[in-house]
């Protein structure tokens, strides 16, 4: 293994165990502020990865270097920066050792970059566990609220069991394979594919990826363990840890068993019209707004399972491109969370009365992204579904479940209208709007929810280079068949 | 050059209204100015391009693209441009539009004056001049029809001019949702052309009607009548006729070139536009065409003779004239209908700018019979009125003797005998109803305090006054009609007629029509002298009992449309709309959905207790049944 193309993950872990250092020296009122000096070296790594040229001839590594790894890791890096500075505003509220909240996000991006290039079972379980027990402790850091605690303590179960099944499925895998690596198991499928222990196995590695992702059936701990982590930590499981959920389910269903996906459309439709249905449906009773967006991001891993369901290139790359108006979307509406929140327990809805008038960026930002979630034009959000939409309907013809899939997709998105436009009628037209007294909003914040912005307004507006972005990452995925025997061949020899 | 001018020529007004609007809204005198200058310039380039153009370059295609969609898949091929046509159809268009704009512009500066939206009065008048224009000068489909629903919006904004008055106000609104009906199948008949022809531009359409002239008979009729409604509404035929008598709430001089010199005929323009889409074998549009004309004619003319308001009259009278130009396009005569339309774009004007003295004369009196002797008092205006009644008329040699006759004329050779005696009667009216009128108001004596104390209006009322009673009386000779006819027929060889032919000539075509329009004429205004000479009240109620009491009141056509047309379609499809909205949309779609989408939202929800034993439960549960669905089988 070439370690040399591991470069950026280990400029990450190294600038987290730096941080923890540079805490020892750092006096008690200027830790907060570490956060932003992580931000603005992570920025530095962002830019870095500009540099890095996708490496095509590293398919039987462990670890691989490919445009669709490039595209995750830098999607990575540019909500680990918002995540950073949303910590530093929520450092206040933390009852000690901000230090070591930067280190643990560090430490979980480092997780989620290794399992955007993960190639082999191995790397899959270690970057996996990497991400999970970092957001174990991030989950519950705040020790003093008993809804933190409880909300890792959940997640820990919830974790512990989907791990589980998770190695369990990786060792019936390996028992019968005999390999770990994802081009190694494609080689091997034509043989596997009617192996029933084999089949089992890559099913229970499928729901250790859904707790991940929260598909249906493991999508149980969302809702509140969104609503009680500290919203930093919630922000970044929204967004990273789906990322990270999503890249690996692209490896291991089209690189390790595509012939095994082929034939499990079905299951993956109604996975998905159920987590679809479920989220947007649990979603309209809801006051807190974090718990909304803990079912919202059910739904959304619904929508964004159907885009794995429609089995064609334009699916693939219609994930990459909503996961990437994603980001942007929900790191505006967690950043707005966490500076409103502030003085509010409850997180509920009706805080946001007459936001408008205390800030209207913060107004604007969070109605834009609750627009864009409800998949408006002209933001990112409508974009994307519209690409699923039009993966999911040029299956139809193949199988007529698909022309249902879509119309899912489109009931879907009518329900969610309720509750996200709910949310911006509480902004800018509730009935008796508290004092209005204006909020002090950080210029670091500033920065990030001008970028969000931006970044939504974007994409919504010239998708086409993203798209083509996301097109030719997706072309990754493809290994041509003669090509994995010929490495396979080399494989066995060595 | 040629370009550049007939560019000038639409786009002038237009910029007189940005300047008015942007600029000088504040100051009146200013902006009255810029668009009288705007309007006369236009006439100069009108005029320019009208004795300057060669033979050769008569319809050249002046051209922007605009509008380009081409479609393979879809069979689609859409091309639009912004074109102006210049023929001998446009060009002595142009100049009516202008020329006698002109005119009622400089009219209009002593009618308003002092008036609080004399800025706002010349904005929307230069707004109309571009607008009728663009119908005018339009070489496709489409550019007519926005520049036909500008000038409806022109003429709504100046009928509703002086807004704080009710009447006024529903007359404008009277006025623009009656052209939308009619507007309404003109759309339709344009598609539906487009349709068949799959073309807009006019002369496209010309070539292309030879090609497909079989595909295109199975739709002609419909398309003929469909294009026909939007004529309807526009020029006021029954039964969309009702707007034009409220439009004369409108300021005198608006009434004078809208609502009959020029709007009113861009109707009549139009179909002359696409005769021959109406002219073509299988289509029976031009018969009902004909019907519509002849009948709306006789009956505002009925209408008129038991009217009381002097600029009323006037409007039923521009109503029954506008009927005889439909009549004449449906016996296969543009040509007569045009020259008629240019005709009568004189006197009416005349006759309505000059009513328009008699009521700045007498402080905004419009009831004929609080009139009386106005002749000694305003002298010049007496004068010039005679002469636009007796061209109303039709008296020999002035210009709507000709041009009424050449329509005649048409509907005999058309073999339309019907028609040509319903012409007759109502050219027998006309006279009655004018010198009924000519008698009450300027004869006799003054019959109240206004009336006796009436005094001449300024000069600059009473130029244009001078200037179309000239052309109203020496228009029939100018060649008109032989400037259109080269339009619509081959050049045909010979000479230039002479003077004393001109002047003869009805008499030498079609001695019939000639010598009855004369007779008519003659018994008309015998019979109104009778009538009406020296008379304080009107004879005639009593002489016909219950037939005037239906006459003065319209044939009770509006009361119809109130309370019996509109409640039974528009209203009961309100109401039925409102039913469907209500209870079928609003309660069982709209709310019944989402009260079954909440149910299930709750129900849901009340798995997500909160219990982690619960929850492991469930994921095992769920991972088990997949795991089952997937491998069991």
């Amino acid at each position: 293994m070439n370690y040399s193309s591991m470069m950026l993950e280990v400029a990450v872990v190294v600038l987290g165990l730096g941080l923890l250092l540079a805490d020892l020296w750092t006096p008690i009122e200027k830790k907060r502020n570490l956060g932003y000096g992580a931000a603005i070296a992570l920025a530095l790594v962002l830019i870095w990865s500009f540099q890095w040229k996708p490496v095509e001839d590293s398919l039987q590594s462990m670890y691989v270097l490919d445009g669709l790894a490039l595209f995750f890791k830098r999607l990575f890096l540019v909500s680990a920066i918002v995540v950073l500075i949303m910590s530093v505003e929520f450092a206040a509220r933390m009852e000690a050792g901000i230090s070591e909240f930067y280190a643990l996000i560090l430490f979980a991006l480092a997780g989620m970059m290794f399992s955007a290039s993960a190639n082999d079972f191995s790397l899959l379980f270690v970057s996996v566990e990497l991400i999970t027990v970092t957001f174990y402790v991030l989950t519950s850091f705040q020790r003093n609220r008993l809804a933190s605690l409880e909300a890792g303590v959940k997640y820990l179960i919830f974790g512990a069991l989907s791990s589980a099944f998770m190695v369990y499925g990786i060792a019936l895998v390996f028992g019968t394979a005999g390999k770990m690596n994802f081009a190694g198991i494609a080689a091997m499928a034509p043989q596997l594919a009617g192996n029933k222990i084999f089949l089992l196995g890559i099913l229970l590695i499928l729901v250790g990826l859904g707790f991940k992702i929260a598909a249906f059936p493991v999508q149980m701990w969302a809702p509140d363990v969104y609503q009680g982590s500290p919203t930093p930590a919630t922000a970044f499981l929204a967004v990273g840890s789906k990322a990270a959920g999503f890249v690996l389910l692209l490896r291991v269903l089209f690189t390790a068993v595509p012939e095994v996906a082929a034939h499990w459309t079905t299951l993956l439709i109604v996975i998905s019209i159920i987590t679809v249905l479920y989220g947007n449906l649990c979603a309209l009773p809801q006051r807190n707004l974090k718990r909304l967006l803990g079912y919202s991001s059910i739904a959304n891993a619904g929508y964004l399972l159907m885009g794995v369901a429609a089995l064609n290139d334009s699916g693939k790359s219609a994930i990459l491109y909503y996961l990437g108006g994603y980001v942007f979307t929900l790191l505006a509406a967690f950043t707005v969370i966490c500076v409103v929140m502030r003085e509010v327990e409850g997180e509920d809805i009706s805080a946001l009365a007459g936001l408008n008038q205390r800030s209207p960026l913060l107004a604007a930002a969070l109605s834009m992204s609750m627009v864009s979630l409800a998949g408006l034009p002209p933001l990112a959000g409508f974009f994307g579904k519209f690409l699923l939409l039009k993966a999911v309907t040029e299956q139809g013809p193949v199988n007529s479940a698909y022309y249902w899939l879509a119309a899912v997709l489109v009931i879907g998105a009518v329900i969610s209208l309720y509750y996200y436009l709910g949310v911006v009628r509480a902004i800018y037209w509730s009935k008796n709007p508290p004092k209005a007294t204006s909020i002090c909003v950080s210029w670091p914040v500033q920065i990030a929810l001008y970028g969000c912005i931006i970044g939504m307004l974007y994409l919504g507006l010239f998708p086409n280079r993203v798209v083509e972005s996301a097109n030719r990452a997706v072309a990754a995925l493809e290994r041509p068949g003669p090509m994995t025997a010929v490495a396979h061949a080399s494989g066995e020899s060595r | 050059m040629v370009e550049l001018l007939a560019w000038l020529v639409l786009f002038l007004p237009l910029l007189s209204v940005a300047a008015i609007t942007i600029f000088t809204r504040g100051n009146a005198a200013r902006s009255g100015a810029i668009s009288i200058t705007a309007v006369v310039f236009s006439f100069i380039c009108g005029l320019v391009l009208f004795y300057a153009l060669p033979e050769s370059s008569m319809g050249m295609p002046i051209q922007i693209p605009w509008l380009s969609i081409h479609d393979q898949g879809l069979g689609l091929d859409l091309h639009v441009d912004i074109g102006l046509r210049l023929d001998h159809l446009s060009l002595p268009m142009i100049l009516i539009v202008t020329g006698v704009g002109s005119l009622i512009h400089i009219y209009s500066w002593g009618y308003m004056k002092g008036d609080p939206g004399f800025a706002r009065y010349f904005a929307c008048l230069s707004l109309f001049t571009f607008s009728m224009l663009g119908i005018v000068l339009a070489d496709n489909f489409l550019m007519m029809f926005i520049f036909w629903e500008l000038v409806g919006v022109s003429s709504y904004l100046l009928i509703g001019f002086w807004y704080e008055r009710p009447s006024a106000a529903d007359a404008c609104k009277k006025a623009f949702l009656t052209n939308r009906v009619g507007d309404f199948g003109f759309l339709v008949g344009i598609l539906l052309t487009w349709a068949t022809l799959g073309s807009l531009n006019f002369r496209d359409l010309e070539t292309r009607l030879n090609v497909h002239s079989v595909e295109f008979s199975a739709v002609a009729t419909a398309v003929g009548l469909l294009i026909f409604c939007g004529a309807m509404g526009k020029s006021a035929q029954f039964p969309l006729h009702v707007w034009l008598p409220d439009a004369m709430e409108g300021p005198t001089p608006v009434s004078a070139l809208i609502h009959a010199a020029t709007m009113v005929a861009a109707g009549v323009y139009m179909l002359c536009r696409v005769f021959f889409l109406l002219n073509v074998d299988g289509s029976q549009a031009l018969q009902v065409i004909a019907w519509i004309g002849g009948i709306t004619a006789l009956m505002a003319a009925l209408i008129a003779v038991q009217q009381n308001d002097i600029k009323r009259i006037l409007a039923y009278s521009t109503l029954s004239q506008l009927g005889y130009m439909v009549m004449a396009v449906g016996c296969s005569g543009p040509v007569p209908a045009m020259y008629h339309l240019t005709t009568h774009a004189f006197f009416k004007a005349l006759l309505f700018l000059g009513a328009g003295s008699v009521i700045y004369g007498l402080h905004h009196e419009q009831n004929i019979w609080a009139m009386g002797g106005v002749r000694r008092k305003m002298p010049i205006t007496f004068w010039t009125f005679t002469f636009g009644t007796l061209a109303l008329c039709g008296v020999p040699p002035l210009s709507g003797f000709y041009s009424k006759d050449s329509i005649l004329a048409q509907a005999i050779k058309d073999h339309h005998y019907g028609l040509f005696v319903l012409g007759v009667v109502v050219a027998l009216l006309t006279t009655f109803y004018m010198f009924r009128l000519f008698y009450v108001v300027f004869k006799g004596r003054p019959r109240t305090e206004a009336a006796e104390h009436a005094h001449e209006s300024p000069s600059v009322m009473l130029w244009p006054l001078f200037i179309l009673a000239i052309f109203s009386i020496a228009g029939g000779l100018l060649g008109i009609e032989s400037l259109y006819a080269r339009h619509f027929e081959a050049a045909v060889a010979g000479t230039e007629p002479g003077f004393w032919d001109r002047l003869l000539e009805p008499f030498n075509e079609q001695l019939l029509a000639a010598s009855f329009g004369v007779l008519a004429v003659v018994f008309g205004w015998l019979w109104a002298r009778s009538l009406y000479r020296n008379k304080a009240v009107d004879p005639l109620p009593e002489k016909l009992g219950w037939w005037s009491q239906l006459l003065r009141n319209k044939f009770y056509i509006d009361e119809f449309y109130e309370n019996v047309l509109i409640p039974c379609t528009q209203d009961a499809l309100a109401r039925v709309a409102d039913f469907i909205d209500r209870w079928i949309i609003g309660t069982f779609a709209v709310r019944g959905t989402a009260n079954v989408t909440d149910v299930a939202g709750r129900l849901l929800r009340m798995l997500q207790t909160g219990s982690l034993q619960m929850y492991a439960f469930l994921l095992v549960a769920g991972v088990a049944g997949v795991l089952y669905w997937v491998l069991g089988k």
